[in-house]
């Protein structure tokens, strides 16, 4: 009998834990998904690191360096030994802070096809489009891309 | 000890799961990239677009400071001939009124600040428009500075220069991923006015509209219609789009013809040869002002200026996204003629096919070498 009220307290426990894990999720946490930009090109996911928040680089629409048929790589970095980084994995999205205004924002955003790294803030528009603003020092110096929320599970085809 | 266990285990769970909340979200499994490769839009309605740009094109420029210079060449005046109805006026012994005696003139050099700048308005993936504004100075420093006898193209020239002070704007309205509209308008100020504006009646307004398509992410191009100036009066004409990238990032085009052509060599994504030509050219209203002796307000004449610059241009990020745009090349005129609007009423001659009006002044002017310099803030 002991032995049963134990295992019901332990289930209990970890059902309240859980809940309260669940609980503690932060608002901000609705950025976490897979994502695609407009052009349609790459696929990022955006993850929680601590209380920030990153995208990596996770599919490319074409992998490979047509010049050397190998995985690319971020050969456009201005940092000669980042050169040879794949760049499927890469980290473009970097140090989000989720802010009370409902936008995430104190991160920079990295653009792989000239090298270039720009403040960027983003701005939830509904729960399955990001308006993404890449800009240099004030935001009216910028470009916004919009980019769509991916379902995990296979598309159904 | 079993509950001793349990317990264990569920503080165990509940650490757990309290860190693993601050770690990477990322999963271990991550690396198997191909779980992303079949994915669709969780929206069922989600449209793609196609973007403005290609992969591999030159930087939009968002500011631009720069500073342009001719070398020296002859400008031959011809007299300034009144004209009644869209022909020469004569006098009464037959001969051609003028208005003002011709001469020919040692021009130094022609330099002057451009500057502009570009700003996104808004910037979706179904609509992108951007506002602008540009202010060109053009000071001809004369060998020897004409005087009252001299003609009065030369005075102006000499002490008022050219100016044109505009705004400007363009549309992209993507229509699907493959097609889109562009239209890009202004509306320029251009004469010989000084710190006082010339009146908004004198604004030129030139505007494109182009229907493209963008088969793939390194080619556009499109086909549309222009209200111009840029051969110096206005014109209609049909023009093409065409921008294109090679499949090594190497090479490529950037055209908007008859407007301009380039062929462009990419040394890296921070460094960019050209090589090609652009046409420049705007209808400048001579407006004097009356305290320096001669007042041609009334006179409703403008120069037509238009010419082709073929030019080798070398642009390069020298800081991160400050560039610099150093080109050279070889300036051709094409017109520098004066022309009286007929009671302020453009002329639309549509090179000769539906009129052919005299201009009041004809002017040839000689072809230097030429060199701009400017520093750019370029677009995300």
């Amino acid at each position: 009998m002991l032995r049963k009220l134990s295992l019901w307290a332990a289930s209990a426990l970890i059902a309240v834990t859980s809940l309260n894990f669940e609980l503690q999720e932060s608002p901000g946490d609705k950025l976490i998904g897979v994502w695609e930009p407009s052009n349609g090109r790459s696929r990022i996911k955006i993850d929680k690191i601590g209380t920030k928040y990153y995208g990596r680089v996770v599919w490319l629409i074409e992998p490979n360096d047509p010049e050397t048929n190998l995985p690319k790589t971020d050969k456009n970095n201005p940092d000669a030994a980042l050169k040879n980084v794949p760049l499927k994995g890469y980290r473009m999205l970097k140090d989000f802070v989720y802010q009370t205004d409902g936008t995430w924002s104190e991160g920079t955003i990295y653009d792989p096809l000239n090298g270039s790294t720009y403040n960027c803030v983003i701005k939830m528009k509904d729960k399955n489009t990001l308006d993404i603003r890449g800009y240099i020092g004030v935001q009216a110096l910028g470009r916004t891309d919009v980019w769509k929320r991916l379902a995990t599970a296979p598309a159904k085809k | 000890m079993m509950l001793r266990s349990i317990w264990a285990l569920a503080l165990a769970t509940s650490i757990g799961g309290t860190l693993w909340a601050q770690s990477d979200s990322s999963s271990t499994a991550e690396d198997d990239f191909s779980q992303y490769d079949n994915l669709g839009f969780v929206d069922a309605g989600a449209k793609r677009f196609c973007s403005p740009k290609i992969e591999g094109l030159s930087p939009a420029k968002l500011i631009s400071l720069g500073y342009d210079y001719q070398g020296a060449y002859n400008l031959s005046a011809s007299n300034i001939f009144k004209i009644e109805d869209g022909t020469y006026a004569f006098d009464p012994n037959g001969q051609l009124t003028v208005i003002s005696r011709g001469s020919q003139a040692k021009v130094n050099a022609t330099y002057g600040v451009r500057a502009g700048f570009n700003i996104p308005v808004i910037s979706k993936t179904n609509l992108v428009w951007q506002m602008g504004a540009n202010y060109w100075n053009t000071q001809y420093a004369y060998d020897e500075p004409p005087t009252t006898e001299s003609n009065l193209l030369h005075q102006t020239l000499s002490e008022h220069g050219l100016r044109t002070t505009g705004v400007n704007t363009t549309v992209f309205k993507p229509l699907s991923s493959k097609t889109f509209l562009l239209f890009q308008g202004s509306a320029d100020l251009s004469g010989t006015y000084g710190i006082e504006f010339m009146p908004a009646q004198y604004l030129r307004y030139s505007a494109a509209l182009i229907y493209g398509r963008r088969p793939t992410e390194k080619k556009q191009w499109g086909l549309g219609l222009a209200r111009t100036y840029r051969v110096g009066e206005i014109n209609y004409i049909p023009v093409v789009l065409y921008n294109s990238t090679d499949a090594l990032n190497k090479w490529g085009a950037e055209v908007l013809f008859p407007a301009r052509a380039h062929v462009r060599r990419t040394i890296n994504p921070r460094n960019m040869l050209f090589a090609g030509y652009e046409l420049e050219g705007q209808s400048y209203r001579l407006w004097r002002d009356p305290a320096s002796g001669v007042d041609l307000r009334k006179e409703d004449l403008e120069i037509r200026r238009g010419e082709a610059r073929f030019r080798m241009v070398y642009e390069f990020s020298l800081k991160d996204f400050i560039w610099l745009s150093v080109q050279a090349g070889y300036r051709l005129q094409y017109r520098f003629d004066v022309d009286r609007l007929v009671d302020g009423v453009e002329i639309y001659r549509a090179f000769g096919l539906l009129r052919d009006d005299s201009y009041a002044q004809n002017n040839v002017l000689g072809n230097p070498l030429y060199f701009n310099v400017s520093l750019n803030l370029v677009s995300p």
